[in-house]
């Protein structure tokens, strides 16, 4: 069982993979924040390249893809959360290591590209951040419907979509009844 | 033959909760399927961003209704990394006995489940019974059944009433006695492994590429579990093992969740004896105007289900400024589903998703 805890001095590890992404990637901003975390911030068109990059490091577990609505900055901001499984053949754990990957986007028609051809895992997270935030990411097979089933003038997990507002607007009145000359 | 489409829940008496799948089939094989989440969706992601810290804590565990502890425990340690909170180690050791009973009861409403699709009435009505011995626990622990609340920021809210040990120990004795009866009837029973044998496979290179954790990856042979990877709580002070099964298949599947109880149960018997004394809370500023410095954390723990994540951010208010929930079934439910249906007879529809472990509530959120 303890056998499983004898893995490679962390620190030097990151330091090594922080000056690696250095060099291979122009613009990329790499931030250790913790011994078990690093940050990484790259412009929009950087982000496949930097994902098949650590993929083939050994992140291959992609855990999440989110985004966030800078309201302030005009900005969304996709999250990738990625991390390794274990090695295959011993078991043991490879690197106690989560990696954060983010990257900016316009706020007005938000394009980006899809990275399912690397995850395929991130196929439903990406319909998600297309319904609820608007990006729609090019490539993608399915962009359709996953959690809603309304269409919404404004993407309703930004934060200008007022909830309390729309609930007024939608459900806030009796609708007609069929046949008594008013439309609902 | 003709193709036809078929749509399987969410009224459907092989579908469990509010989920549906449309599948397109030749006869009673399955071609193709689409999950349809959403049923459920509650938009609690966005309702927390309205709610300060300690607020979101009965939405929270709304997350999973089935297991709700394990969303307690992850909104709290993200809630701690960003404020920078310590635990007391009683509290750690309390917060592991307590989940590892939830997942206790967790597995055994799957095994009530799971049986119950299958026909095994009695079996499931013994899982039934047995989790209700659990929640009788937390009922005295917390004051309530299902929804509890008890996991804090900062520790838990209250200690271990007097003699709750031993009645802890003696619930578990008397579930644990009845393990040689569940074996005999249900998991050594030919009839189990010919309806679950060979079922739902999804190999390891599968459930690697689609994101596969939790029961899913330890049944095709890989003892990956973040309890062991990333050990939070008091689950690295006392020793205990990963089961895992090799065949990848819904047998497997259930065998691993089997042996996960026992040895959960071992593993509350071990943080009972080993558990210090000392505070089980430290003092969190005024919840009412408590507010987090700006930032950002990212913490995961095993439920039973699997990997469970929080991406959690802060702009140093008094609400999250931005909460999602990485939950183990929506992997599970939207793309391992749909690749483990595909040429599977639909009679088993039911059992495969079952066997998967999937709750719809964690996928609508």
């Amino acid at each position: 069982m303890n056998g499983l805890r004898c893995f490679r001095p962390r620190e030097r590890n990151n330091q090594l993979l922080k000056q690696e992404l250095e060099t291979a990637f122009d613009g990329i901003t790499v931030r250790i924040e913790k011994k078990n975390r690093i940050e990484l911030s790259i412009a929009r068109n950087g982000v496949l390249s930097v994902l098949s990059f650590l993929k083939n490091k050994g992140f291959n577990h992609l855990q999440l893809v989110s985004c966030v609505d800078w309201i302030d900055d005009g900005q969304l901001e996709l999250v990738y959360v990625l991390s390794a499984y274990m090695k295959e053949d011993t078991f043991e754990k490879v690197e106690e290591l989560n990696i954060i990957l983010k990257t900016r986007i316009g706020r007005d028609n938000p394009e980006f590209i899809t990275s399912i051809n690397i995850f395929p895992v991130a196929e439903a997270y990406e319909r998600e951040i297309h319904e609820l935030y608007g990006v729609i990411f090019q490539g993608h097979p399915r962009l359709t419907h996953l959690l809603l089933d309304r269409d919404y003038s404004i993407p309703p997990f930004r934060k200008d979509f007022d909830t309390r507002l729309y609930v007024d607007d939608f459900f806030g009145s009796v609708p007609a009844v069929e046949g008594e000359g008013e439309s609902l | 033959m003709r193709e036809l489409e078929l749509y399987f829940g969410p009224q459907h008496l092989g579908m469990v909760g509010n989920f549906s799948i449309t599948l397109q089939v030749e006869g009673d094989r399955i071609l193709k399927a689409t999950a349809n989440p959403g049923y459920l969706h509650r938009g609690f992601e966005k309702l927390m961003e309205g709610r300060s810290w300690i607020k979101n804590f009965p939405m929270v565990c709304r997350i999973n209704v089935i297991e709700p502890d394990s969303m307690e425990m992850v909104y709290s340690m993200a809630v701690e990394k960003l404020a920078g909170l310590e635990v007391p180690e009683r509290a750690q050791f309390i917060r592991t006995i307590y989940l590892e009973l939830a997942r206790v009861g967790s597995h055994l409403f799957g095994l009530w489940a799971y049986a119950s699709m299958l026909g095994f009435d009695t079996v499931a009505q013994w899982a039934m019974y047995h989790r209700d011995l659990i929640l009788d626990l937390f009922e005295e622990l917390t004051g309530g059944r299902v929804y509890h609340i008890y996991i804090w920021p900062g520790g838990v809210r209250r200690d271990f009433p007097d003699g709750f040990k031993d009645r802890i120990v003696k619930t578990l004795h008397s579930i644990g006695g009845c393990v040689p009866d569940y074996d005999s009837t249900f998991f050594n029973n030919r009839l189990f492994y010919e309806r679950a044998g060979n079922i739902g496979k999804v190999s390891r290179a599968e459930a690697l590429e689609m994101g596969g954790t939790g029961q899913v990856l330890r049944a095709t042979g890989m003892p990956y579990d973040i309890r062991r990877i990333e050990p939070y709580a008091a689950y690295d002070k006392v020793p205990w093992n990963v089961p895992t099964r090799e065949d990848g298949d819904a047998f497997s599947r259930i065998w691993v969740v089997r042996d996960e109880m026992i040895e959960s149960v071992h593993m509350i018997f071990k943080l009972l004896d080993e558990m210090p004394g000392g505070e089980v809370y430290n003092r969190i500023p005024n919840p009412f105007k408590w507010r987090i410095p700006k930032g950002e954390a990212y913490v995961r723990c095993e439920s039973s289900r699997g990997e469970l994540g929080l991406y959690l951010v802060s702009n140093g208010g008094k609400n999250p400024y931005r909460v999602h929930f990485r939950t183990p079934s929506y992997p599970h439910g939207l793309t391992v589903l749909e690749k483990a249906l595909v040429g599977a007879n639909i009679s088993d529809v039911g059992n495969i998703m079952i066997s998967l472990y999937v709750v719809a509530p964690e996928i609508d959120r």
